[in-house]
């Protein structure tokens, strides 16, 4: 059973420039599923959708078109949920001390949700719960971590809580959005490694939105790049890393940093610039080096070159 | 030639609840074209030993002990009125927080000419415009971002228009405070590519301050590795990244994935830094270090020089195993 699936999914926020209405558009008619037990990487620059693709799917955003699918249910149309599918689809952010409340103890903010689900059937119940992951993530003694203020604790330990919180309602679905980009390497390589055990012990599929590419191949089963709101590329983690066929994604890779080798970067022209005006042709068109002229005309699809990879280009396909 | 000497610096905070020893003891030496990358986690000292340089700390810092040599001069000897009028047109420096760092009232443009005017006040207004046109093709950035506001430019932009106004009275020496952290992948290699033409072409030299490991073998040729203010390794980059000695050098390139590799894993680093607020005996990675024996604990380790390559460690014949 698919857990998530996508179907033109769109998102439009309007702005007003000038007494003129525009839209950004932010998430561009995106399609895609996620198995059961899979985790999906979500890549690209700031400005791409990412995030706002993971609010659409998390339901904490009204999409503007398009379905949203979660175990064959349909979820979109309303941000009116019920509980149960709520507690199934849970939601990591960038910064753990934004989503923790400064005046309750850490041990509240992950009692709360338990009440809320009815897990457990009394309090006392439901701490030794908590009490029991906290030991699993390494907060030990977790009678000592509980009683604890959010900013008593550092950076690594609070995400580590964040990822309990999403953990202990035994989610099906769990969206990460860039949850240790603000960590230090040493730290973020343990809450990874944890992040990624729970995750398989509980047969969770995830959604893993990241800037980083190295991180995004080492955590991810399948990547999806993005680009101004549309998917550019799909395909298997070892795939994109040995094989990129989309400009954009070579272009990528070829600007990550890495450790022991030097490559060649491909050149690439202007930046980003967000999109007002409804684009004729492919987005990438004006800044890829490979561009020819039906770029300019024809919006590319995502197209099937080779089994489970897909591509967004003429100049590829 | 030699450009920057570290002499045994040591730079301490002064708070209510005690002093902060920033940075312990740390000496090394920047040569002419050198690019040193300076490495470690947050909190390790690495941007206050910029600030040190620069001459920029805070009131309630000072220096400890220990001499810096920047162009020959001991900048903590030599009058402030010397080093402000050096400042920014010998040596400069890339702040982090490019946001906090320019006014929020002046255009790009009158803030980037400003710091022409006050350095070189003999060029022409059409040699201050070229110059400054110069600066904004140099980070790829459009000539009506000098007409702008800050607050009209995104995050990147703003990045760029700070290295922009670091480079425009051609310095010799340049510190990166962790300028392209905050930069979309792209973004980043265009203005390491730039750097890398500054130092062929112009001769520049720097240090590139980031906690990210990557940008240090993409751009120097040497590095400094440290850890709650002190210097655990110094050498080249071949030699550190490739062959680490330190256990803490280690264990970062440990904990940091690379896409060329995949299928390795990942280890972090057990714990968490220092109170810096407390005094320690011995190594200060000791509590977090795999290989620690007794004696780590208990008396600190010197520095092990060897052509021109530093390594704190009581137990390298161990870790090198």
């Amino acid at each position: 059973m698919k857990t998530i699936e996508v179907k033109n999914l769109k998102k439009y926020f309007p702005l007003r420039k000038l007494g003129k209405r525009y839209y950004i558009r932010a998430v561009d008619d995106v399609s895609f599923s996620i198995e059961e037990g899979e985790i999906v990487g979500i890549l690209g620059e700031s400005g791409c959708g990412k995030s706002t693709l993971g609010f659409l799917i998390s339901r904490l955003e009204r999409e503007t078109e398009g379905d949203v699918f979660f175990r064959n249910q349909k979820i979109s149309g309303t941000l009116r949920l019920p509980k149960d599918t709520r507690r199934r689809i849970q939601l990591i952010l960038q910064n753990p001390y934004d989503s923790f409340d400064p005046r309750f103890t850490v041990g509240e903010s992950l009692l709360i949700p338990l009440r809320i689900h009815k897990i457990g059937s009394h309090d006392l119940e439901r701490k030794r719960k908590i009490y029991e992951y906290m030991e699993m993530a390494g907060l030990s003694p977790a009678t000592n971590y509980y009683e604890r203020y959010p900013h008593e604790l550092s950076g690594g330990q609070v995400q580590r809580l964040s990822i309990l919180r999403a953990m202990l309602l035994k989610p099906d679905f769990l969206v990460a959005d860039e949850c240790v980009s603000m960590l230090d390497v040493s730290v973020r390589a343990d809450v990874i490694n944890f992040l990624l055990n729970f995750a398989s012990l509980s047969k969770t599929s995830m959604m893993f939105i990241t800037h980083d590419i190295s991180l995004g191949s080492f955590v991810s089963n399948r990547i999806i790049v993005m680009y101004l709101g549309k998917v550019v590329e799909i395909a298997k983690a070892k795939e994109i890393v040995k094989n990129p066929l989309h400009p954009y994604t070579r272009i990528l890779l070829s600007y990550s940093p890495v450790l022991f080798e030097k490559r060649k970067k491909i050149p690439i022209k202007g930046y980003v610039q967000p999109l007002l005006e409804k684009p004729k042709g492919c987005r990438f068109f004006q800044r890829c080096p490979f561009s020819q002229k039906e770029c300019s005309e024809i919006d590319p699809k995502l197209v099937e070159i080779e089994k489970g990879h897909l591509v967004a280009c003429h100049v590829v396909s | 030639m030699k450009i920057l000497k570290v002499d045994k610096l040591s730079i301490r905070y002064k708070l209510k609840e005690g002093e902060v020893q920033a940075v312990e003891n740390v000496s090394f030496e920047v040569n002419e074209r050198d690019v040193v990358g300076i490495v470690g986690e947050s909190g390790s000292g690495k941007s206050t030993l910029a600030y040190g340089i620069m001459k920029l700390l805070p009131s309630n810092a000072y220096f400890k002990n220990g001499r810096i040599y920047l162009f020959g001069k001991d900048i903590l000897k030599i009058p402030l009125e010397e080093i402000r009028k050096n400042r920014w047109k010998k040596y400069s420096m890339v702040f982090q927080k490019s946001m906090n760092a320019l006014s929020p009232v002046h255009r790009i443009g009158d803030q980037i000419k400003e710091a022409l005017t006050i350095h070189q006040p003999y060029l022409s207004q059409d040699e201050m415009k070229k110059r400054m046109e110069r600066a904004m093709r140099m980070v790829n950035l459009p000539l009506r971002v000098l007409k702008a506001y800050p607050h009209e430019l995104s995050g990147g932009m703003m990045q760029r228009t700070m290295i922009a106004l670091s480079l425009i009275n051609d310095p010799k020496f340049v510190i990166f405070d962790e300028a392209t952290t905050a930069l979309d992948v792209v973004t980043q290699g265009q203005i390491l590519d730039e750097v890398k033409k500054l130092v062929e072409n112009l001769g520049l030299t720097a240090i590139f301050i980031t906690h990210d490991i990557g940008v240090i073998a993409e751009i120097c040729n040497k590095v400094a590795v440290m850890y709650a203010g002190k210097l655990m390794e110094f050498g080249s980059l071949k030699e550190v990244i490739y062959h680490p000695l330190h256990p803490y050098t280690k264990a970062l390139l440990k904990s940091h994935p690379d896409f060329l590799k995949p299928g390795e894993e990942i280890k972090g680093i057990r714990g968490a830094l220092p109170d810096p607020l407390k005094s320690f005996r011995g190594c200060v990675f000791a509590p977090r270090c795999e290989f620690a024996s007794e004696m780590c604990f208990e008396r600190e380790p010197e520095e092990i020089s060897v052509e021109g390559r530093k390594v704190s460690c009581f137990n390298l014949s161990e870790v090198s195993k």
